[in-house]
């Protein structure tokens, strides 16, 4: 069956090589992580291939194994796209439950502070190749580079809001939206209050009836 | 039962002949002349391995790995362990408190995977030890996991060596076989049977300068039993949960068994 062992275990390689490497640049983020490592925290895609795969510590290093494990101190679970959302740094994957926890949630908050406290030095990396001068060079140019892109990226997201909401008028804003939900909140609650007038001076009459005839 | 037996049990009355390859020999010669041709292939065995699988055979080792559930402070032994490829992981995996012993029929693979993991920096936790699978040096109940690496197609009685592995294992302790197998597809079978009797020799004889050893591999890999019947054989040397794990299309198959 798609994907087989062969195949996986590949890819778990690959993971784990390109994780380690990426901790052995960063020794305050790799601390983090392997102290969040005490037990296996395992993943499980569920939708649309279902996939596991385990993060164990192993001395200094992090193992990615293919493979269910069997007492996980942590499994998060979940769809593809929500753990990509995880993976940049978006926190609501659990509040809104795109990602389900069972275990320890202490151990889930600890994990991901450790994500976000990652920090490779890619430059220090480079440097050992290329030397220092080469290394800056570039490293600031890529620095610049994604700083211009994510401020791009903002910028152009507030600008379709804007042009949505504001211009085309396609879509209510926000506040607008909030207002109305409240109405509606509103008239539905004043619309039961009355019900439940109506149905107690219906209740009365019947009641009163026999004792008018 | 009869679908449990090896296809290579001497079915004709001969007990004391067994296969080498397509050929038979007497029972009291195969050890030696599996020994021959890992006295042959030692000193390029790991490279060989590289070659003859495009790096693959690392991925079966590292999923018999994953599947071995071995945790600091195990005992495990390593049999038919070779250049000591899972013996390494395993040291990793059994930290100081645990130990792994790495054992080999043949003194000159044992000779390579010792000074291969010593110029590595591996010692410590690791035991070095020449046994034969089938009347292994050990106390029963003395290991948490037992693993056999392409090396049970080697072994003169399966069935014996199946039980005494059985034997060393610790209650709940797993045995892993990884082993060469049937393809289960009918045209990667053929692919493979091309490129196991011409590629193959022709590899071995232009990097170790020895294509016999490399033609009695491929004839070895055919004369071992199928997924289902070593199932079966370990079943018989009483394992529990036995199951199998096809891999690359059934060329390799790592077989896992608990002893109750």
């Amino acid at each position: 069956m798609f994907p087989g062992p062969t195949l996986l275990t590949a890819i778990t390689a690959i993971i784990e090589r390109a994780l380690n490497h990426a901790l052995e640049l960063d020794p305050a983020g790799q601390k983090a992580l392997l102290s969040a490592l005490e037990g296996p925290v395992q993943f499980r895609v569920t939708d649309p291939v279902s996939l596991t795969c385990s993060l164990h510590r192993a001395g200094n290093r992090v193992q990615v194994r293919s493979q269910p494990t069997d007492q996980p101190a942590l499994e998060i679970s979940g769809r593809p796209l929500a753990f990509a959302a995880l993976a940049t740094g978006d926190h609501r994957v659990f509040t809104d439950n795109r990602l389900q926890i069972t275990g320890d949630t202490g151990l889930a908050h600890q994990f991901q502070r450790a994500l976000d406290q990652l920090s490779p030095d890619w430059e220090a990396a480079m440097a050992k190749h290329i030397g220092d001068v080469p290394a800056h060079f570039i490293g600031k140019r890529i620095r610049n580079a994604v700083s211009w892109s994510r401020q791009a990226f903002s910028t152009l997201n507030a600008n379709i809001e804007e042009y949505v909401h504001e211009e085309s008028r396609t879509l209510p804003g926000r506040r607008e939206l909030e207002a109305t939900f409240e109405d509606i909140d509103s008239l539905n609650l004043r619309t039961e209050r009355l019900e439940a007038r109506v149905n107690q001076i219906e209740s009365r009459c019947n009641t009163d009836q026999p004792e008018t005839l | 039962m009869s679908e449990q037996q090896t296809p290579a049990s001497p079915s004709n009355g001969q007990d004391d002949v067994t296969h080498f390859g397509f050929r038979d020999v007497p029972k009291s010669q195969k050890a030696s002349q599996v020994a021959e041709v890992f006295h042959s292939v030692a000193s390029k065995y790991d490279l060989m391995n590289d070659l003859m699988s495009m790096g693959v055979h690392r991925l079966w080792k590292r999923f018999t790995i994953e599947l071995s559930g071995v945790r600091p402070g195990h005992q495990v032994l390593d049999i038919a362990g070779g250049t000591g490829d899972l013996t390494m992981k395993f040291s990793d995996l059994v930290g100081r408190d645990g130990k792994v012993v790495l054992a080999d029929i043949n003194a000159s693979m044992l000779q390579v995977g010792r000074s291969r993991l010593t110029d590595r920096g591996y010692a410590g936790n690791i035991e070095y030890v020449q046994a034969d699978a089938e009347h292994l040096p050990f106390p029963s109940n003395s290991f948490n996991a037992v693993s056999i690496a392409f090396g049970l197609r080697n072994v003169t009685d399966k069935d014996q060596a199946l039980r005494d592995m059985t034997r060393v294992l610790k209650p709940g302790g797993k045995l892993m076989v990884l082993e060469f197998s049937k393809p289960t597809n009918a045209l990667l079978s053929k692919a493979y049977d091309t490129y196991s009797f011409t590629a193959l020799p022709l590899i071995g004889q232009l990097v170790a300068g020895d294509s016999e050893s490399y033609k009695y591999l491929a004839e070895s890999i055919r004369m071992h039993p199928d997924q289902d019947t070593l199932k079966g054989m370990m079943e018989n040397a009483g394992l529990v949960n036995c199951k199998y794990y096809n891999m690359t299309g059934g060329i390799v198959a790592l077989h896992v068994g608990i002893k109750p």
